[in-house]
């Protein structure tokens, strides 16, 4: 038989002993080969991993172990102008949320898991597989996505996490000023991911919540963290922790702000819609805004089905938007001011400037003077200087000195310089406030009318202009600006929320300064005379329902017509009421709109109730906390 | 019965290798089963315990079985056929399910894995059954007759399905028939029809989940979570491991629970990652150990029987051994076949004892002519 090989070595170790003295042959000789050809394939194999591509497993073995995660922070706070601690306007919350982590999902269990998860939290499994398969298609599956905000038992790759959710304490009351956070979009995520937001983020959609979202938010930490195959975190190994967000402190005053929705919503009258603002003239702080109708914002906070979000979005007066400052009306009679303003600058007019209104004034055609037009005043007022034209609010009187009367040889101030004074007075542009939405509103001329309506420009569009009809269209919040800078001296200012913006331990960070847009370019003087035809309008003329006993109010109404003739052919009107108080020192201004209503019976009166709030009840309520 | 002269016959590298890598297994069970068992060894429940506990009985059962004579197994045969079909049977009709088949039989609160049993008795029958025809081995009936011996277990367990034992089947009958001594056109002619029906039995008799398990074995990337999880994961396991491991119970894949049945098939890809290259070469020269010494007492064999049954033990061992470790470096298709000795699990420990102990007898009684 074959004695060769290692079969035979290993034998000749042991030759004395006698009984193993064998004779294994071939078949065993091939046996002890086989043996040793196959573990040498094992090792061979071994080799080549373990130590040729050794670091390349090592670099998998880590890149299974480690996981770097985001720690969120904290959402800064908002409180309103008074800071009180106990107060904030909107606090964090916790919430639980089923997440799926869709690297640690087993492919084999997915519809098992899916399942499981439609009978728990009644969302169908195809809409859970469609996320899951979207956040893969994504490239980011370690990112958790959330399923549904309530709790879950054990399955395999499905996580309970807990997230911090805002809970606006007011609601309804704040949510136009205040806004909302919600779910970072794919547009928003792509911009912002290197800001450190991560997929499943939360972030300010509007209102304060989205203009001081960098404030607000804080700066995300991080951790490396040891994982298990299910991704649950074992071990923390390094972390960085995450800076708090600032608080914000509103210059709102919360109990204004109550008080005004209180009075808006009593003085609408059958109206859906209205907004009413008050500003202190002398830094341009808002002190309350209110806009109705108004929405939860803590809706946005828990998951709005599209229905719902529909239905909001759909209903009449859309809730959605901030009437105050998002939508564009005309101003009616209390653009009487600037118009007046500028005539007494431009000479067109002074105090004594005597008109007589007969109920009309009427403009031959240029073409054919046997066509008369007709403009109408609200009734034959009769002889009036310019303090009764403006607190009667006479439209013949306004309609002389924006147009002119060239029968007569009155030189009025034309569409041009009406034009630019209502630019100068901040109107045609976003006032600035820090809110997202801000319409700039309209202010028209000739070269406007043309391209955009495609006439030319007549007279009788200036003698609306004149009267705050026509083409022009403010927001509520501009119309405010502007008459600010009347009752303050020539200041037009940029409206501001923010008074200042505190760290998480209550140092203040930094406090929001006066800011001044421009100067009227109207002499004191001027601005006085304008400011006295107010106070008169409030205490002997058409604004007199905004009266309030003891207090010297100034003001002008409006009720701006608007949409198509009724059948007795007159007009739908907006009601306003802008004006400030106290006449001598004013402290603030009031504006207050009502969408479908008078100046005279809705927005002066409720203006009044605020005035009246602001300079006498609150100073008592305040003498009786106190 | 014994004359205790034959006693210097007893091998005792055999019993120590055996022993020798049952304690590895303890060793490697322990650490596999903290993240089960943080606070280490609590009880006799402990895995690790339990396999040690197995492995002292085994002792006992090397002990009688040494004493016994092997021969008397070979007046058994037809009993021990049926044993092993009935279990094979019995798996099918009334066994747990686990990992998606069918291998163990909970009898009298003991849970037994039928195919591990089964592989040592066919491998007895057929030493048997070869053994008694060494005048005609080189007849064609001998030849199907061997092959119809094993066919009926083979596709048994194929049917659990446990592609793994049926390949040790096959692999434990092949040797016997060669040391047997059939004629080698017989086999060549087999061997051509099995390779010629290869398309036919993947196509035809292979169940889902093993071409499945084919696809993921060329592919793991195509489900990474799931049937290609374990195999990229073992990959990881024993390549990060490196020449001398990251140390034992500082494995991170198997600490922090990526490897699927860590104490038990993928037992080999703890070993890899815990004690590296280093580690993997000992099992295998104990392994070699052990084999070799398995041979020895094959070719000192003093009948057929006893050296047919010699030779289907070691084949049976060195393929479980290759098979196992194989699936776990991604050598070969998954296939659940747990590591001889190191694996958790009672049956597979005792019976490997047994197949120990008959050795042993097979060595004590091989010059007995002399007495």
């Amino acid at each position: 038989m074959n004695f060769s090989g290692g079969g035979q070595r290993w034998r000749s170790q042991k030759p004395k002993r006698r009984e193993d003295a064998y004779n294994p042959g071939r078949k065993f000789l091939f046996l002890h080969i086989l043996i040793v050809l196959l573990f040498a394939i094992l090792t061979i194999q071994l080799v080549r991993m373990q130590v040729i591509e050794g670091d390349d497993y090592r670099a998998q073995a880590e890149n299974n172990r480690l996981r770097e995660l985001q720690i969120l922070p904290a959402r800064g706070l908002i409180y309103d102008r008074n800071y009180n601690l106990d107060q904030p306007l909107v606090e964090n919350v916790a919430k639980f949320s089923a997440v799926i982590v869709p690297a640690d999902l087993p492919a084999k269990e997915e519809a098992t898991v899916f399942a499981r998860l439609e009978e728990l939290l009644g969302i169908p499994a195809q809409e859970i597989a469609k996320q899951v398969r979207e956040k893969r298609e994504d490239g980011n599956p370690y990112e958790p996505l959330v399923i549904k905000d309530e709790l879950s038992p054990h399955l395999p790759g499905v996580d309970l996490q807990i997230e911090a959710r805002r809970n606006y304490l007011d609601g309804e009351l704040m949510s136009h000023i205040l806004g909302y956070v919600g779910p970072i979009s794919a547009e928003e995520y792509a911009d912002l991911k290197n800001d450190g937001y991560i997929l499943n983020d939360q972030l300010g959609k509007t209102g304060i919540e989205l203009v001081y979202e960098d404030i607000l938010r804080g700066e995300p930490g991080k951790k490396l963290a040891e994982v298990d195959a299910s991704g649950r975190e074992q071990d923390v190994l390094d972390s960085l922790p995450s800076e708090p967000g600032q608080n914000v402190v509103l210059t709102i005053d919360l109990e204004l702000q109550k008080k005004t929705a209180e009075i808006l919503n009593q003085f609408k009258g059958a109206s859906d819609t209205a907004a009413a603002v008050v500003m202190d003239v002398r830094t341009g702080e808002v002190l309350s805004m209110v806009s109705l109708p108004t929405y939860d914002n803590n809706l946005f906070s828990g998951t709005l089905s599209q229905e719902e979000l529909d239905a909001l979005l759909n209903e009449p007066g859309k809730p959605l938007v901030n009437h105050a400052i998002a939508e564009m009306y005309a101003p009616g009679s209390t653009f009487k001011t600037i118009n007046g303003s500028a005539a007494l600058q431009e000479g067109v007019a002074n105090p004594g400037t005597t008109i007589v209104s007969h109920g009309y004034i009427t403009v031959p055609n240029q073409y054919d003077p046997n066509v008369v037009y007709v403009f109408r005043d609200w009734a034959a007022l009769g002889a009036l200087d310019f303090y009764g034209g403006i607190s009667m609010s006479s439209d013949v009187y306004f309609y002389y000195l924006a147009g002119g009367k060239q029968d007569e040889g009155f030189q009025g101030l034309g569409e041009e310089r009406l034009a630019r004074y209502a630019r100068s007075f901040g109107l045609g542009e976003p006032t600035g406030i820090d809110l997202a939405g801000e319409s700039a509103g309209l202010v028209p001329d000739a070269k406007w009318k043309e391209q955009n309506v495609g006439e030319m420009w007549y007279v009788g569009d200036t003698y609306n202009f004149g009267i705050g009809q026509g083409y022009l269209t403010v927001t509520p919040l501009q119309l405010l600006d502007a008459i600010t800078a009347i009752a303050n001296g020539g200041e037009l200012l940029r409206p501001h929320l923010v008074k200042e913006i505190r760290d998480s331990h209550g140092n203040v960070v930094s406090a929001s300064q006066k800011e001044v847009r421009r100067l009227l370019p109207v002499a004191q003087e001027n601005l006085a005379v304008v400011r006295e035809g107010m106070r008169r309008s409030v205490a002997e003329g058409v604004a007199s329902s905004a009266q309030v006993a003891g207090l010297a109010i100034a003001g002008k109404t409006g009720s701006a017509e608007f949409g198509s003739p009724r059948a007795d052919g007159t007009y739908e009107t907006h009601g306003w009421f802008v004006g400030f108080a106290p006449y001598d020192d004013p402290e603030i201004a009031v504006v207050v709109f009502v969408d479908k209503g008078s100046g005279f019976i809705n927005a002066a009166p409720a203006a009044g109730r605020i005035f009246d709030y602001y300079f006498n009840q609150r100073y008592v309520a305040e003498q009786e906390a106190s | 019965m014994i004359y205790w002269r034959a006693v210097r016959h007893f091998d005792p590298w055999i019993v120590l290798a055996g022993l020798a890598l049952t304690s590895f297994g303890a060793i490697l069970i322990y650490s596999a089963s903290l993240t089960s068992y943080p606070d280490g060894i609590q009880g006799l429940a402990h895995p690790a315990v339990r396999h040690l506990t197995f492995a002292a009985m085994g002792l006992v059962v090397v002990g009688a079985l040494a004493w016994l004579d092997y021969r008397f197994l070979g007046q058994i045969t037809p009993t021990l056929y049926a044993v092993a079909i009935v279990l094979l049977v019995g798996v099918l009709v009334m066994g747990t399910e686990t990992y998606g088949a069918q291998r163990w039989l909970n009898f009298a609160g003991l849970s037994i894995q039928a195919s591990e049993v089964a592989k040592l008795l066919v491998i007895i029958v057929l030493a048997k059954y070869l053994a008694d025809r060494q005048t005609e081995i080189g007849d064609l009936r001998t030849f199907l007759g061997s092959l119809a011996i094993v066919v009926v277990p083979t596709g048994l367990v194929f049917l659990e399905p446990d592609l793994g034992t049926a390949i040790i089947f096959g692999a434990a009958w092949l040797g016997m028939v060669a040391v047997a001594g059939v004629r080698p056109q017989h086999l060549l002619a087999f061997l051509a029809t099995l390779a010629l029906s290869t398309p036919f039995v993947v196509v035809g008799l292979m169940g889902d989940y093993q071409r499945e398990r084919i696809a993921n074995f060329l592919n793991p990337g195509l489900d990474p979570l799931g049937g290609g999880f374990n195999i990229i994961q073992a990959a990881i396991s024993v390549g990060s491991g490196g020449l001398f491991g990251k140390g034992l119970t500082e494995g991170s894949q198997t600490q922090l629970d990526y490897l699927q049945t860590p104490t038990r098939d993928y037992i080999f890809s703890v070993l890899g990652e815990e004690l590296g290259l280093v580690g993997a070469l000992l099992l295998f020269a104990l392994f070699t150990l052990l084999l070799f010494r398995g041979l020895r007492a094959a070719s000192l064999a003093r009948d057929p029987f006893g050296r047919l049954i010699a030779t289907g033990i070691v084949i049976m061992i060195v393929f479980q051994v290759f098979i196992n470790v194989g699936v776990n470096i991604r050598l070969l298709p998954v296939t659940g076949i747990p590591l001889p000795f190191i694996s958790e699990g009672g049956s597979s420990i005792l019976m490997l004892f047994v197949a120990l102990g008959l050795l042993e007898s097979i060595l004590l009684r091989h010059k007995q002519i002399e007495f």
